[in-house]
């Protein structure tokens, strides 16, 4: 299954840059995720709940960054495990400046195994655009909420 | 027997019908044993995979969980899932009842857990923590043949399980002498066979007696006997098995599977009853399925539409690993190559394949499917290529009916046939003719009619020993007894699971014996009660054990007879029975009932000499030749360019089955046979991604025809006995799926032939004929 | 497959449902004709840990006829709308579309209520209520109207908030004219791949105003507002109608899935909004 989407995050790139690389910030902006903690470098660990709506399926696993090029791309390797199956995504972030704002580019294939693999194929693509979709809003949240406690903080 | 039989060739309905409507039959599920615990099994979700560590130990913990297995605690305990074919040269890979090492396609069993009700089971599976560790997976049969490939079975080297290879005549001069070759590639999808039923265990041993039962959703109780008393290590005689109702089989219950062998297993280990129903989603992911052959026909003809010689290389698409007959499934489709053809030359090559799904197997027409459908679609592309009619193409291909018993370039003999006579029936009632010129008059109208026939033969009532699987026969047995108050107990070794032989056995032996429908019960499918049999597959019930039921009938009468003259003090060579009743030539008007004559049977006050009491026989009947049923199917459909939707317009098929024991049978056989042939045709695929997902898992992706897309079929019958058996039944439980598709199929290309469209596989998905039809349009045309 | 175990509730009022909504939060799901969620909880694609079940709230089922248009009760089932004479006679649009739902099975035991906060984006009613401009009525601690325009959101995802409960659909009756439900069913499913209503209002032999609801193409059930367009104050003529229909998928992302290509289900759009516009404006 593919994964593309462009979105526009409104904040310059160094600081979608620090959100992008900070766990606290994937934890709260990654839909579904329930936990993730640094466990090496580059490297984190958590739970996911992957789904829209009702239909849910919750994973364990790893996402690891690779090919770090501050503060343009990095590539990331998901691996989930859950009662439903498992994931394995591979893709690549890519952002570039926008007149002061960043387009943030996501590309990149991700597997399916297990029960939805099976039963929720014509949902998968839907599914996997709306994440990215809210997952994209939820960064340009942060990046609002980070840009105005700074400004409050420049102003003193 | 009666001069006029009351019952055989007439419409009886089944006596069982109304315990079925009424749900009052027994299934396996609905067999309730005190006691019984319920287990659910782990699958695999990865295609392809080494296994790691597998943790069970909060499995074992949850609530009602008795006992957890792996493939570790079952070795050297349960043998492996058995494959009886035994081509030259293939490799049987390993084939463990849970997974050991490697996971080899999504849906192998890796797991069993044991609980008190089948809720906490299934919740208890979701506990089990699997070590994975993936690799690529390989789904396409040509990819998975070439080099490169991921290796399933890494003893082999590669994905080629068999090369198996047939030739006849000089095929060499054949081509050399062709005015044209007329070839194609051909792809036949997987497809879900899709019981209504799934399948199911339920498993009861007896520590004390050392005594295993097992009742399961079988199409051959005794067979799977057998070979779960070699996977236990049970004695054969310790063993009973029992098929009660079975919803469905179509091939896909022909087997015996792991989870048959671990329910066993697991009863033995724990002493209570073990039962195991399959859900839904295991019935997509793990139970046979059906077809699976890409491969490329040649024709060589002349330019009369003569065909001189036909090559067939095919992949066969076997999946992970062999279940019961996997290999030799594609061997029928070489063997019926050539169909109701005149080839003189022959050379099929089938390369058998694994790739990481579930296994191929039998299902309803188990290879003669496809044997058809090359045949017709290459008929049809003949007649396309050549600018001939397809309907004089077949008529001058076909033999006539004085050549037979008609032996074939494959080196089978087709016993009785007139195929020429089919095909004009078929063209009479379907009105040929009109339906061209409609056809012509639409077109220049914009719409698009098409006409498609398919004529097939097909093979079955399977049949001589000598062609069986090693170490089984494939007679049919029956013991008829008539009991002291002269109702008639029949057990056939068939198996009959919605065919009907509960009714059409009891028509037989009604009318032979000259009693009422309801004094006769025919018993099948428990191994404890009926003498072994062969089960029912192939089509071969009726022909095989229907005769087994008759030669047995023919014995009892034999020995009725040596009583009756004895009761009515006269001859025994004048002794003459009919209508029930038995008389003398030269008695006068003495006679006997056959109820009184068993009623003397058993009494014994007066017994014939040399004759023992009892009134009972048995007969294993060994057919010396397969049948070969035949038949033509014309069907007209409607394309609309547009929205790619099909409409079929009428559906004629004449078959001819031999004689006709219950009309309404066949009938429904052949209505079921084509509602199957028309869903691969139009509508059914088993997707698998590149991951090796099953990705048509459920009815929401996987379409197969429900009522409301059954066109109205139009059944008529010729009648060829053969003379294989003294019935003259050839069998037709799959006959309507040999046929249909290929009929189905040659009618939409037809339809698109305007737009140039020459062939189209299966499932014609409404996109593939959009976009087919789209390149005429594009052209302006 | 089995569902994962869960508490089941069985309220016979909406307020009961709306405090038992208010007491589990995330954990309850609402359970109406089951049609969707069995199935899903089966497959154990969606495990609630509570279940409320509105198949006792009797208030919730019924249509009733207010001026100008009918309200029907969430829990109404889609056969009730279909054999309704008060809805075949107001709304006729509806009753076909009932009828083009699912199997008789479904459509004996789903509802309109349960179908629209499912929000399937091949579901049918969608397209006939976007149509028909109909407004949902929520409850919470308040009462809300949506109308269907601002009530599909996003793939299964509606305008509802946790804790509201969808109570009613108010669907105004349309003026004069003609409608038409043309639906390409899933040969599986019997989702709709292609949906289009199609509901015109026809005044001396003229469209005056076209509505036209597709389902099944896009992520979300949309208005075709560019075929709509063109179809205003035009005589319903056959080329007219063609070009119209051209546009039936302007500006949305078509779906692409196993059974139909975005170019597919495009083609398939624009020729069933050409038959359904032309089978409405013969009425």
């Amino acid at each position: 299954m593919k994964l593309e989407g462009t979105f526009l995050v409104a904040a310059p790139r160094d600081t979608v840059w620090e959100l992008l690389t900070d766990p606290d910030v994937l934890a709260r902006t990654l839909p579904g995720c329930e936990r993730l903690s640094v466990a090496g470098e580059n490297r984190y660990e958590g739970v996911i709940s992957v789904g829209i709506a009702a239909i849910r399926s919750t994973y364990t696993g790893s996402v690891v960054l690779d090919d770090i090029r501050p503060p343009e791309s990095y590539s990331l390797a998901v691996d989930g495990q859950g009662t439903g199956g498992f994931i394995k995504g591979r893709g690549r972030i890519t952002l570039t400046e926008q007149a002061g704002q960043t387009s943030m580019a996501v590309s990149g294939d991700a597997q399916i195994g297990g029960r939805i693999a099976g039963v929720g194929q014509r949902l998968l693509d839907g599914a996997a655009k709306k994440t990215l979709k809210d997952f994209a809003a939820a960064l340009g949240e942060e990046a609002r909420k980070r840009l105005e406690r700074e400004y409050r903080g420049f102003r003193g | 027997m009666a001069t006029r039989p009351r019952y055989v060739g007439t419409r009886v309905k089944r006596s069982y019908a109304r315990r079925l409507i009424q749900g009052l039959a027994h299934y396996v599920d609905d067999v309730r044993l005190p006691d019984t615990l319920h287990a659910a099994i782990l699958r695999s979700p990865h295609a392809h995979a080494r296994l790691g560590a597998i943790r069970t130990t909060e499995a074992a913990k949850a609530p009602g969980v008795v006992r957890v297995l792996t493939g570790a605690d079952v070795t050297g305990k349960i043998g492996n899932v058995a494959c009886a074919s035994a081509l030259e040269g293939l490799r049987i890979p390993p084939h463990p009842v849970l997974a050991v090492g490697k996971v080899r396609y999504v849906g192998e069993p890796v797991a069993v857990v044991v609980a008190d009700d089948p809720y906490r089971a299934a919740d208890a599976v979701e506990l089990i923590d699997v070590e994975y560790d993936p690799l690529p997976a390989v789904t396409d049969p040509e990819a998975a043949a070439a080099a490169g490939a991921p290796v399933l079975h890494e003893e082999y080297g590669d994905n080629i399980a068999y090369q198996w290879n047939l030739s006849g005549g000089d095929i060499e001069a054949a081509f050399a002498a062709a005015d044209r070759v007329v070839k194609s590639r051909l792809v036949h999808q997987r497809v879900v066979p899709n019981a209504m039923e799934g399948r199911g265990v339920l498993a009861r041993y007896f520590p004390g007696e050392k005594e295993l039962t097992v009742w399961t959703s079988t199409q051959i109780p005794h067979l799977a006997r057998s070979v779960l008393a070699g996977m236990l290590s049970v004695p054969e005689h310790k063993l009973r098995v029992i098929t009660p109702e079975v919803g469905g089989g179509f091939g896909s219950k022909l087997n015996v599977y792991g989870e048959e062998a671990i329910v066993a297993y697991l009863s033995m280990l724990l002493g209570r009853p073990v039962k195991w129903i399959e859900r839904r989603r295991e019935n997509f992911q793990a139970t046979i399925h059906g077809r699976g052959q890409v491969g490329e026909v040649q024709m060589a003809v002349k330019n009369d539409g003569t065909i001189l010689g036909m090559r067939y290389h095919v992949i066969a698409d076997l999946g992970a690993y062999h279940q019961l007959l996997t290999p030799a499934i594609p061997t029928l489709t070489g063997l019926m190559q050539t169909g109701p053809y005149r080839i003189p030359a022959l050379d099929t090559r089938v390369t058998g394949v694994f790739t990481n799904k579930v296994a191929t197997d039998a299902y309803r027409g188990a290879g003669r499917p496809e044997a058809t459908y090359i045949c017709e679609r290459a008929i049809d592309l003949i007649a396309h290529d050549l600018g001939l009619d397809p309907v004089d193409v077949r008529r001058r291909n076909f033999p006539s009916a004085s050549e037979f018993p008609f032996t074939t370039a494959t080196g089978l003999q087709y016993d009785t046939g007139d195929y020429v006579k089919a095909l004009d029936r078929a063209v009479e009632i379907a009105d040929y003719r009109a339906l061209r010129a409609e056809q012509r008059e639409a077109r220049a109208r914009g719409r698009y009619l098409g006409v498609g026939i398919s004529t097939y033969v097909e093979i079955c009532a399977l049949g001589p020993s000598a062609a069986a699987p090693p170490g089984v026969g494939w007679w049919e047995s029956a013991t008829v007894r008539v009991e002291p108050s002269g109702k008639v107990t029949v057990m056939t070794g068939a198996s009959p699971h919605g065919q009907g032989q509960e009714t059409s056995f009891a028509q037989i032996a009604a009318d032979m014996l000259g009693v009422d429908l309801d004094d006769v019960t025919v018993i099948h499918g428990d191994t404890a009660i009926v003498q072994y049999g062969i089960g029912t597959f192939g089509s071969r019930a009726t022909a095989v054990g229907g005769t087994a039921v008759w030669k047995a009938i023919e014995k009892v009468l034999a020995k009725a007879t040596k009583f009756a003259a004895v009761l009515m003090g006269v001859e025994e060579s004048s002794v003459r029975f009919d209508g029930g009743r038995f008389t003398s030539s030269t008695g006068g008007d003495k006679s006997a009932t056959i109820q009184e004559v068993a009623g003397a049977a058993y009494a014994a006050k007066a017994l014939p000499a040399d004759t023992e009491p009892g009134l009972s026989a048995t007969c294993f009947f060994e057919p010396k030749n397969f049948t070969f049923p035949f038949g033509a199917h014309i069907v007209s459909v409607e394309v609309d360019a547009e929205t790619g939707a099909i409409k079929i317009l009428r559906y004629v098929a004449v078959d001819d089955c031999g004689k006709v024991i219950n009309p309404m049978l066949v009938d429904g056989q052949v209505q079921g046979g084509i509602a199957q042939g028309l869903g691969q045709a139009l509508l059914e695929e088993a997707i698998y991604d590149e991951g090796g997902q099953l990705v048509t898992g459920t009815f929401m992706d996987y379409a197969i025809p429900r009522a409301i897309d059954m066109p109205r079929l139009e059944l008529h019958r010729t009648e060829t006995p053969t003379d294989v058996n003294p019935l003259g039944v050839k069998g037709v439980g799959e006959a309507g799926t040999i046929a249909s598709s290929a009929a189905i199929v040659n009618a939409v290309v037809d339809a698109l032939a305007p737009f140039g469209v020459r062939h189209l596989d299966m499932p014609l998905k409404a996109e593939k004929i959009w976009k087919a039809a789209r390149v005429r349009v594009a052209a302006g045309v | 497959m089995y569902a994962a175990a869960f508490e089941y509730h069985a309220p016979s009022t909406v307020n009961d449902a709306l405090a038992l909504l208010a007491q589990h939060g995330g954990d309850a799901k609402i359970l109406a004709g089951g049609q969707s969620l069995i199935p899903l909880m089966k497959l154990r694609l969606a495990s609630p840990p509570v279940l409320i079940d509105l198949g006792r709230v009797t208030e919730l089922v019924g249509i009733r006829e207010e001026p100008g248009a009918l309200v029907i009760g969430a829990m109404t089932t889609h056969h009730a709308i279909e054999a309704s004479p008060l809805v075949r006679s107001r709304l006729p649009l509806l009753s076909d579309v009932a009828a083009a739902i699912g199997d008789l099975q479904v459509r004996n035991r789903g509802t309109i209520g349960g179908s629209l906060a499912h929000a399937d984006p091949a579901a049918d009613w969608p397209a006939a209520l976007l149509a028909l401009d109909a407004e949902v009525t929520a409850v919470s601690r308040s009462k809300r109207t949506i109308p269907a325009s601002a009530f599909f959101r996003d793939l299964l995802t509606t305008a509802l908030e946790p804790g509201e409960i969808l109570t009613s659909i108010r669907v105004p009756v349309p003026a004069a004219g003609g409608h038409a439900y043309a639906k390409v069913r899933q040969p599986a499913s019997g989702f709709a791949l292609v949906g289009i209503a199609v509901q015109l209002a026809i005044e001396a032999g003229k469209i005056r105003s076209a509505a036209v609801g597709v389902t099944g193409v896009a992520a979300t059930p949309y208005r075709a507002a560019a075929t709509e367009r063109q179809l205003a104050n035009r005589a319903p003529d056959a080329d007219a109608i063609a070009a119209a229909a051209e546009h039936v998928v302007d500006g949305v992302e078509v779906l692409s899935d196993l059974r139909a290509s975005s170019e597919f289900r495009s083609q398939l759009a624009r020729v069933h909004a050409k038959r359904a516009i032309t089978a409405a404006s013969r009425m």
